[in-house]
């Protein structure tokens, strides 16, 4: 796995911090959830706590649409400037580009979620009250918001890989990601409603749950689309 | 050593290659000729293994590419017509990164070896998007370097770069070959092709067309030769004509008319054109025998392939 952290590290390094365009998109997403508490959405006095964790849901989630333009365009772009070719051309393991590229966009993004999180955490805090905040969002809920974040950057980026692998220029990769983004922010908005309706902890299970599944197919159908042979045939 | 061994490759219905044998041995450059879609890229990214044959094998180093493609991706060094850079990257970072992918011990060392070898030291910590098309196709050639391969291979690697550039690394693809290193050079540049190759494979629609030492292809065409005289090149071609011969007008070095004709038999062709003209009261001032290029060799040849498609559809 040395050689996928290398991409990663590339991958983070050169061209999400390289690219300002990039910064300003994930800037903007991280920015919205911060839009929502000051907004003083909820029931006068304070939300309650459910309204509470679908606010945090929202703050953890939406900065990861972000990870879904990522990623469309780092696999699109290398295939149109050709960069993938010397890519694979060296000797390095087909799941070591998928799993490195997947890094690249999950570990900042994710750090972005958590930022996000901590930033509703401590606006909650000063506008609810600490008290308020610790009994609506424990740590083992804060804990599987993120872990509901991965899944969902990891079940989305492997879609989204999947489309990058048969999609020729950049541009439609990115309307696939604007395809992808648009209806994740639905499925969200749909999820707060059924969250308020649902015990809080079943909504976040049967979330990851479902994030799983689609993650291990999305996975599997990613490595076999990225073989080497495949991808250099339509290059 | 590079061995391909009757390889086909196909894409859906499309059969980019045909049966396709042909060998590089170490210290040889060998060209691989074609018009565009021959197969030349498939065959070379088959080599390179990042391209599975649909039949047929290719052995590098004695190391099967169906059997064994990271260990053949480990022995070459390929170098694509386009740079295809990060170009966000510096140079320093760029060849750091490849060198750590191909586990080159010493990256830092090899990195500035290779920017001395391709004369890019003081661009090292520049970024690769600032760079010149020339720089940045030296660039991608040390890329192809990093690992120091055994065998490399080139596929245009001269694209767009200015005639000085282009002679340095025609200087350093030989220099390369001294080295013992097998280099397969893709081109269309006949004339780089003549140069630096000891021998050509020449595709036509995925199958080898002809292959051989560039020398003997060249040897191979009909004699052809040039006759300059004082006189009206139109009466000369009617004359020659009348004696059985096929003549078009050309330059001549000394600034005559002159005219270029193919004689499979010199000795009974040449005196027949020299009493021809005689005859008709031009003025012969030389007679000689035109050096054949790669050039008339490979048009020869890809007219040769071409012949059976032309009876088909006439």
């Amino acid at each position: 796995m040395g050689k996928a952290a290398l991409i990663a590290w590339r991958e983070i390094r050169w061209e999400i911090f390289g690219d300002r365009g990039a910064i300003l998109r994930t800037g903007f997403f991280a920015f919205l959830p911060i839009l929502f508490v000051m907004s003083g959405r909820g029931v006068p006095g304070g939300p309650n706590d459910i309204s509470m964790l679908v606010l945090a849901l929202q703050s953890t989630l939406i900065p990861a649409l972000s990870g879904v333009a990522l990623i469309a365009s780092t696999f699109t772009q290398e295939k149109e400037n050709g960069t993938l070719v010397p890519l694979l051309a060296s000797p390095i393991r087909d799941i070591d580009i998928v799993v490195g590229k997947l890094l690249g966009m999950v570990v900042p993004v994710m750090l972005i979620c958590a930022g996000s999180l901590t930033v509703f955490y401590v606006l909650g805090t000063l506008l609810y009250g600490a008290s308020r905040v610790r009994h609506a969002l424990p740590p083992e809920i804060l804990f599987a918001l993120l872990v509901v974040a991965l899944l969902y950057l990891m079940t989305a980026g492997s879609w989204v890989l999947i489309v990058a692998a048969v999609v020729r220029t950049s541009r439609a990769g990115q309307q696939i990601a604007g395809l992808m983004i648009g209806l994740s922010a639905a499925i969200f908005a749909v999820l707060g409603v059924a969250a308020t309706r649902i015990a809080d902890g079943w909504a976040l299970l049967g979330l990851g749950l479902a994030f799983v599944a689609a993650d291990i197919v999305a996975l599997e159908i990613a490595r076999r689309v990225w073989q080497r042979s495949e991808v250099i045939g339509r290059i | 050593m590079i061995d391909v061994r009757d390889v086909s490759r196909s894409f859906g219905r499309t059969l980019a290659l045909e049966h396709v044998s042909f060998r590089v041995e170490p210290g040889e450059i060998v060209a691989l000729l074609g018009p565009n879609g021959a197969g030349k890229t498939t065959a070379s990214r088959i080599i390179a293994g990042i391209l599975a044959p649909t039949a047929g094998d290719v052995l590098v180093d004695g190391i099967s590419v169906r059997a064994d493609p990271g260990s053949i991706r480990e022995r070459c060094g390929m170098v694509t017509d386009q740079p295809s850079l990060y170009e966000r990257m510096t140079l320093r970072a760029y060849l750091a990164f490849f060198c750590h992918l191909y586990d080159v011990p010493a990256a830092a060392k090899r990195t500035e070896e290779l920017a001395a070898i391709l004369g890019l030291t003081d661009r090292l910590d520049m970024r690769l998007g600032a760079f010149s098309r020339g720089m940045k196709q030296k660039v991608a050639i040390a890329r192809g370097l990093v690992h120091d391969p055994p065998v490399l291979l080139l596929d245009e690697p001269a694209t767009a770069l200015d005639p000085e550039t282009a002679r340095s690394l025609r200087s350093f693809i030989v220099s390369l070959r001294a080295r013992h290193r097998a280099i397969l050079l893709c081109t269309h540049d006949l004339d780089e092709a003549q140069r630096i190759a000891d021998r050509a494979v020449i595709l036509y629609r995925g199958r080898v067309a002809r292959e051989g030492l560039t020398g003997a292809l060249r040897a191979d065409l009909h004699p052809r030769f040039v006759v300059s005289f004082t006189g009206d090149v139109a009466v000369a071609r009617a004359t020659l004509a009348r004696a059985g011969v096929t003549a078009e007008a050309t330059a001549s070095e000394n600034g005559h008319a002159a005219l270029r004709f193919d004689a499979d038999e010199p000795g009974t062709t040449n005196p027949v054109v020299l009493r021809a003209l005689l005859a008709s009261g031009l003025q012969v001032v030389t007679l000689v025998r035109e050096e054949r290029s790669l050039e008339d060799a490979y048009f020869s040849i890809v007219a040769e392939a071409r012949k059976p498609e032309d009876e088909h559809r006439g």
